[in-house]
This record gives C-alpha cells, structure tokens and sequence, in this order.
C-alpha cells in the first residue's frame, strides 16, 4: 500500500512539474532536437561524418567564447560562426586529401584550446563553462524553440524533396555524378544544415553530447531496419522517443536532462543489439 | 539518316599531371552499340568518365543530343534522364540499409526536388518490369549487402533499364556474370539496341564478343589508334599496334586450338 502512495504521489509530482512552462519548452525543445539530429543523423553516420557533429559541437564552443569576449549575444554569433565553419572543414577535406577522422581530430582538439583560452580572458563568464560543455535544457527559451522548429521544418523540406539525390550520393557518388548531380553542392547544403542543427541544440545539450543525439538514435535504427526510407524515418522517431522518455527520467529521478537523454538513446541502442526479434539486418 | 547520340570532338584529359586520353574524336548513332578496346591504362574507363561529366576534361568538346556538356560537367536534366551509365567496379558501403527495389527505383526518379511518394505506382510497376527483364524479381526485397557480384550486375543493370533511355554506357559490364548470364546480358543488349534504338557505349576485354555483336570498335591507347567496323579494327595488325605483336600471336595459336 505504502509503495503504491508512492508511487501516485511521484507521478504526481512529474505530472505537475509538466504544467511548468519551462518543463513543457524542455519537453519540446528535447522532441525538436530528437527529431532533427535522427533524421540528419542518418545520413551523417552513413557518410562517415559522426565524428564531425563533435567537432561542430567543439567548434560552437569556440564560437560561443569569441561572441562573451566581444561582448555579443552568443545564441545570434554561433548559428553563422558554425555554417561557416562546417564550410570551412569541408574545403579543408576536400583540398587537403587526409583522412577525415584524423583531421576533424585536429580541429575539434584545437577548437577546443583556443576556446578555452579565450574564456580564460573573460573571466567570469556567467552561463559557465559547465553550462556550455553539458547544456541546460531547462533554459530553453521560447525564441531557442521558434529557432529549432524553423530548422526542424527546413531538415525535413530538404531531406524530404531530395531525398533520392541523397540516397544515391550516399550509395555511390560517381553513380550520382553521371546522373548529374552537383555533388559538392549537396554536400555543402547538408553539411550546413547539419552545422546549424549543432549550433541550435548546444544551449540545450552542451557541447560534449550534441553528437550522440546525432549517432546514437540512427546507429540503433539501422540495427532494426532493411530498407533506407524505414531506417531513415525510425531515426528521427527514435531521436524523438529517447527525448520524451529522457525528460521523464529526468523529472521522476531527477537528473541532469541532456545525460538523461542520451542514457534513453544508449538503452534503445543496447535493446537493439540485445532483442534479436529487433534485428532485421544481419 | 540516323540521329547522332553522342558527339566527341577532341577530347583531351588529364589525370594529375599525365595525359590520359589525347585528342580523340568519334560519334556515336542511335541504335549502334560501340566498343572500345585497348590495354590496361588505355584511358577507356578514363574517356567515359570524362563523356559522362565524372571527371573533368582539359580541352575538347562532348555533345549529347544535341546538348554540350559544360565544363563543369553540367547537362540539362531531361538529357540526363536518357542516359543510363554502368560503373566497373560498384564498391558500396555492404552496412548501408537498401533493398534491391530501393536501388533500382533511384534509376526511375528524376533527381531534381520532388515529394518521395511522387510516381507511387507507376514507379513499382517500372521497378518490377526492370527485375523481370533482368531476371532478378526474387531478389526485389533483398537488402544489397547480401547480393553476390553477378547478382549486383544484374540489379544495377535494372537500375539502367528501369526507364527507357537513349545512351547506355557501360564499364566491362559482364565482368563477373557466369557464361548462361552473359549471353543473356548480350541478347538483352542487342533487343535494347534493335527494338528501341538505344546507342551503346561499351568497354571490352572480351573481343570475341566484341566482334560478335558490337557494330562499329574504337581501339584506344590513350590516343585513338584506329575506329571502324570489328573486322577491320580487330585485325591483327591493328591489334598488334595496340596491344603488341606477342598478344596477336599468342590470341592466334589460341583460336587456331
């Protein structure tokens, strides 16, 4: 009797603190970033760019520091600062011919001193450094959510109109070539897209977990799935799913939001290793 | 008169600093299959992939249907859509989830911006004729990764066929079919080329072949040596200016056994 008291009054408990307006905008901001890092995600792992979200993530850190330093507003510094630095990796990629984990190895440890060192001249930063390495989701403001909903919109109105182009691109690039795809261009708008989804979901999960809600959820649909369009769709609902489940964990024991989220994400992935009725793929 | 598919005026390319291809020159008439001949590091692979826009070209000039390909590689997309190209060696990422029926629909769809479910029926009935005509319909939902080499051949070439098309351009496409497989492939060729008036374009080691059921050989070795009907490219002086006397005489002793 006494554990079934319990019980209701946690759920209670959460129930309410779900009526707070800064619950329901971590709710939704958490859905949003699930949503945008799955379906990206699912092209990133397979083009073999997971280690780039890390280093986007590293990079808006930089971004982030220069804007305290200068005395400018962080969130409108870091959305530009990281398309263009995805631009920027992606020529050095392409012009510098070494092997893409090694160099984005360089730029995301060396994004990361310079961004130290520059906190180091402002001093007292007053977000704090801890803020920015592991996020707080319950800062979500309601301009953060516009942000991220006109972003989710754009990831899903370029994946959804060229989504045979990128499935080939993905397949085999000469193949696409011959059909007349610019290949550099698509790379570009998806690397930028996938830049601007970093930069957006930092406030929210720090730079140090902003790549696992882009690798995990799609790392544990292609163990559940055969065909793209299912793999593809089952990311971006896995990426939503952990963050719902995520926040709940959260509220019931009360944890830090963004880990929480991410032990969900490694809990499904674990599921999908582990029930083979799950395993589609061989 | 039949309509020129495929104009090539001068085509020089390089790869790095060394000059693969050399100012070669041919045409290609509809419902007229081409092969190219010549040694390894001839440049055939090379001189496709620079028709195609793969790769870019130093001088020269490509005209497909009546369109010049840029410099950049850029053709209008309805001039797209009627080329269907077969890549030698198809590497792929084997941990990518694709079905067959996945691939072979990217062949139907025009790539520009559309909604996926656009074509819906029209699209499955082309897929499922493709497989049919390649003979590969049980493999429809079969994921790539678990496809052997003929058995990709084969899917690939239904990624070709899924639409009819005016140029197909081919990289040693048999390369890796079983005998029954490859005379099905070549009879599928020649209904292709006879039946709808497809142009051909096709790399070939295999010159029995070649001289069996190709119309017009161009034998290259970085420049062109020679073009012309197989009986009189194939020759054996011909050849042996392109791939040295010791191979004429050893493929001689061979046919005569």
């Amino acid at each position: 009797m006494l554990i079934g008291e319990e019980l209701s009054a946690e759920i209670t408990r959460v129930v309410e603190l779900f009526q707070y307006p800064f619950m329901q905008r971590a709710l939704l901001g958490g859905i949003f970033t699930g949503l945008m890092g799955g379906l990206l995600g699912s092209f990133t792992i397979l083009r073999q760019l997971s280690f780039f979200s890390d280093a986007l993530g590293h990079s808006a850190l930089l971004g982030i520091s220069l804007a305290v330093l200068l005395g400018l507003n962080p969130t409108v510094i870091v959305l530009p600062f990281a398309a263009l630095f995805g631009l920027g990796v992606t020529y050095l990629l392409e012009k510098t011919n070494l092997w893409t984990d090694a160099l984005l190895n360089i730029i995301y440890s060396s994004s990361l001193a310079l961004a130290v060192i520059t906190l180091s001249f402002v001093g007292q930063y007053k977000g704090g450094l801890n803020n920015l390495l592991f996020g707080d989701i319950l800062a979500v403001r309601a301009v953060d959510l516009w942000l991220s909903s006109i972003l989710l919109l754009a990831c899903i109105l370029f994946v959804g109109l060229t989504l045979r182009t990128q499935m080939l691109l993905t397949l085999h690039e000469p193949l696409a070539k011959a059909r007349g795809v610019s290949v550099s261009a698509q790379r570009s708008a998806f690397i930028v897209l996938l830049s601007l989804v970093v930069g957006v979901s930092i406030k929210a999960i720090g730079v140090l977990l902003v790549s696992a809600f882009v690798v995990i959820p799609a790392c544990a649909a292609r163990l559940m799935s055969q065909t793209f369009t299912h793999y593809m769709l089952l990311s971006a609902g896995l990426g939503a799913l952990s963050a719902i489940f995520g926040m709940l964990l959260s509220a019931l024991f009360n944890l830090p939001s963004g880990p929480s989220i991410v032990v969900v994400q490694l809990a499904l992935f674990l599921a999908a290793i582990a029930v083979p009725r799950f395993q589609a793929a061989r | 008169m039949r309509e020129t598919v495929l104009a090539v005026e001068g085509l020089t390319v390089y790869r790095g600093t060394y000059e693969a291809v050399q100012d070669v020159s041919f045409s290609l008439e509809q419902g007229t299959d081409m092969a190219i001949v010549g040694p390894n590091g001839a440049g055939k692979s090379t001189l496709i992939q620079a028709v195609l826009g793969i790769l870019p070209r130093q001088s020269g000039e490509v005209t497909i249907l009546g369109q010049s390909l840029s410099r950049s590689g850029v053709l209008p997309m309805p001039v797209r859509q009627q080329i269907a190209y077969l890549p030698q060696n198809f590497l792929f990422d084997r941990r990518l989830p694709m079905t067959v029926a996945e691939l072979v629909g990217l062949g139907w769809d025009q790539l520009g911006l559309s909604l996926p479910w656009v074509g819906g029926r029209a699209r499955r009935l082309a897929i499922r004729q493709a497989l049919v005509q390649v003979d590969a319909t049980h493999l429809m939902h079969q994921p790539l990764s678990g496809l052997s080499g003929g058995e990709t051949k084969r899917v690939l070439l239904a990624y070709c066929l899924v639409r009819p098309r005016r140029l197909l351009i081919l990289d040693e496409a048999p390369a890796g079919l079983d005998i029954r497989n490859e005379s099905d492939f070549y009879e599928l060729l020649h209904a292709l080329k006879q039946e709808q008036g497809w142009a051909i374009l096709q790399i070939s080691h295999d010159l029995e072949m070649v001289r069996k059921t190709c119309d017009r050989v161009l034998c290259l070795n970085r420049r062109l040596l020679c073009q012309g009907g197989p009986d009189l490219v194939l020759s054996p002086d011909n050849l042996a200016t392109a791939y040295g006397s010791e191979f004429v005489r050893y493929r001689h002793q061979h046919s005569e056994n």
